[in-house]
């Protein structure tokens, strides 16, 4: 089931006087629990394409739709409100809120907008959720007082609490050891498995385009490779050198 | 309400900043708390004070017309006066009967000017607790002739107890007259009405002025309080107008009520006598024009220091929305509505004014219970808005509230546009934008 789709998506920015094309003309589609890397070099589009997917930014022409809603004919209201119940965003500065402690900034997106879950069942949720990215411990704790490899965690619990169908992950391991990384990854990946949530990434990191099963390769605003699930996706394929770090 | 709770610890991210805000919002409250709370009191004490330099807050003073034209003041039988009163139910904790006439007096090539007010001391028994003698007393007062003067009088005059000074006035129909007065007591100074005021005995003044024995020019109604006051002028006008000749009182203009009624009453012709019904607060209408030109003023203070205050707030918030822009973003993301980031800068800004407001209230009520500490004596020229030697404010609870109602509608209104910009940022924008 094809959960986002982009037609021939172009974006525009204005830069001084001139006009910058960043994404010219984009058309790919995103099934439902995909776990999809967007790669590329730096300028390559990637966050665009992902602000796009994500409804903080809309294309200039082309049709993005997320959940067969074009976006473009949404209001920015009914845009924040699709970014609340369908969408969740990891960001590689993890972007927690530093007056609120983990729990908080957890649940708040869950204060946001019309609720769906009774109390009871939003505490629960939160505890399962502060469980499964292993900060018991912390939730009490600011952000400033934990490492970035839990604060990454926090963003992601915070992704999840409003049980997105899609969670957008802007170079989500770039912040973070290569260690950390992986852990964060492995945590992403088995809740992918787990909930059926689709994680979108955009990456230089080649570790994350070797264990995604779809994965779209971008340069200069184009669409260069599109590897589906079932077929054999390695970085050297998508043109990433693992040699140092799996980065480029 | 979560939003509320937010704007509440976001407050807490720059301490320093949020105290030296609200500080600002502090001082502008408290500034004009103090002033208005003097301007509630002076009103309050100028009336007390002046009610027992006048002797009384409900006056009736009876005036008959000379065939020449001229008003003569004079009460010569006060039946109706006291049954209207009854009729009236004025609450009368002591009722004055009072002659007086200006005069000046003379001692040694020296003269002053001294209004002299003729007493009853064996009634007004409350009036010699009010005096505060520097030298004699009221026992100087069983001369039939004694008067009581004010200290700078006495010393303009080089007088002293027991000197007898010369007074020259007019009898009740205008012709002039001269008597002798036997110093009883000097009282302290109290201030410019005191000073120019003494008092005598009344059956002495009487006789002076011509008058018989039994009578008088004006009855005042001392109450127990200052409330009322006008409606039980009103009241016992509208009784007593149902026996004897009245005044109008003219209401419609803004002059002063008493002037008002002396200017008709030249106009007018009648026989036998007229009766005029004034309170102390148609005595006082300038003071309350003073009140109200204070009271103008603060508001002016409290908008000028707030224009000022709002321009630092404007300011702030513009940092504010550009420190948090990330977060902004975030919020935006996660799906956060345009006017959900307005209101939680608002309810930042509303909080700052509500703390400040609270933190100035406090600082006021300090203040003014420092400086109602500080005993200026009764021997002050400001006798006259002191209560006991002592300033006193009274802050109004309604003023108080309006005070802080636009302490925080001004502080709202300078986080109004960096709130705005805030809600309006692109969320994509506001992401990448890097601090």
């Amino acid at each position: 089931m094809v959960i986002v789709e982009l037609q021939n998506v172009r974006k525009v920015y204005p830069l001084g006087k001139v006009e910058v094309e960043a994404v010219k003309g984009v058309s790919f589609s995103i099934e439902k629990g995909d776990f999809i890397s967007i790669a590329g070099p730096s300028g390559s589009g990637k966050t665009t394409i992902l602000n796009m997917i994500g409804c903080v930014d809309r294309p200039t022409a082309g049709t993005v739709l997320i959940a067969d809603k074009a976006t473009k004919d949404l209001t920015d209201k009914a845009l924040t409100t699709l970014r609340h119940e369908t969408l969740g965003f990891i960001f590689q500065s993890f972007n927690l809120i530093p007056v609120l402690n983990v729990r908080e900034n957890i649940e708040f997106p869950l204060l946001l907008g019309k609720s769906r879950l009774q109390k009871k069942e939003k505490e629960e949720w939160i505890d399962y959720l502060i469980e499964e990215v292993g900060l018991s411990q912390w939730k009490n704790h600011r952000s400033n007082e934990l490492s970035g490899g839990q604060r990454q965690r926090v963003a992601i619990a915070r992704a999840l609490v409003t049980k997105p169908s899609i969670v957008l992950a802007d170079e989500p391991t770039a912040n973070l050891d290569s260690v950390t990384g992986e852990q964060i990854l492995e945590l992403m990946k088995k809740i992918n498995r787990e909930m059926q949530t689709t994680f979108i990434f955009s990456t230089h990191d080649a570790k994350i385009v070797n264990i995604a099963d779809h994965v779209i390769r971008l340069s200069d605003g184009l669409v260069t490779e599109n590897l589906r699930k079932g077929e054999h996706v390695t970085a050297s394929q998508v043109g990433l050198d693992t040699a140092e770090g799996g980065r480029v | 309400m979560e939003i509320a709770k937010l704007a509440l610890r976001n407050l807490t991210r720059q301490k320093k900043r949020t105290l030296l805000l609200g500080g600002a919002v502090a001082f502008g409250l408290m500034i004009v708390t103090v002033i208005n709370g003097f301007a509630a009191a002076f009103v309050k004490n100028v009336s007390e004070n002046f009610a027992n330099l006048a002797a009384g807050h409900v006056f009736v003073e009876g005036v008959e017309k000379s065939a020449t034209g001229k008003e003569i003041s004079i009460v010569h039988d006060d039946n109706a006066i006291m049954k209207a009163a009854l009729e009236a139910k004025i609450p009368a904790k002591y009722i004055t009967k009072r002659s007086s006439f200006q005069s000046t007096l003379l001692y040694a090539g020296k003269t002053a000017q001294l209004q002299v007010s003729g007493v009853d001391f064996a009634s007004e028994t409350f009036l010699p607790d009010r005096l505060v003698f520097k030298q004699g007393g009221i026992e100087g007062m069983d001369d039939r002739q004694g008067v009581i003067i004010s200290e700078p009088i006495a010393k303009r005059l080089g007088v002293e107890p027991g000197d007898r000074i010369l007074v020259q006035m007019k009898t009740y129909t205008g012709q002039q007259n001269v008597g002798e007065f036997a110093v009883a007591g000097i009282t302290f100074d109290a201030g410019i009405f005191g000073n120019m005021s003494g008092y005598a005995n009344k059956s002495y003044v009487n006789e002076l002025l011509n008058l018989a024995s039994d009578d008088y020019q004006a009855v005042g109604f001392y109450l127990p309080s200052l409330e009322g006051m006008d409606k039980y002028g009103a009241d016992l006008r509208a009784a007593l107008k149902e026996k004897v000749q009245v005044f109008e009182k003219n209401t419609a203009t803004n002059e002063n009520p008493i002037r008002a009624m002396m200017e008709s009453s030249k106009k007018e012709t009648w026989v036998g006598t007229k009766y005029r019904v004034f309170t102390l607060n148609d005595m006082l209408s300038q003071v309350q024009q003073i009140v109200n030109v204070l009271n103008t003023v603060s508001l002016i203070i409290l908008i000028i220091l707030f224009v000022i205050i709002m321009v630092g707030i404007t300011n702030t918030f513009r940092i504010i929305m550009y420190e948090r822009i990330r977060e902004i973003g975030t919020m935006r993301s996660m799906g956060m509505q345009r006017g959900e980031v307005r209101n939680l800068f608002l309810f930042e800004a509303l909080f700052l004014a509500l703390g400040g407001a609270v933190a100035g209230l406090v600082l006021a009520s300090i203040a003014m219970g420092i400086v109602s500490l500080v005993n200026f004596g009764l021997d002050t020229p400001l006798f006259i808005i002191l209560k006991n030697g002592h300033m006193t404010f009274r802050v109004e609870f309604w003023r108080t509230l309006l005070d802080v109602v636009i302490v925080a509608v001004l502080t709202l209104l300078a986080a109004w546009l960096p709130a705005k910009n805030a809600a309006k940022l692109d969320p994509a924008v506001a992401l990448r934008t890097a601090k």
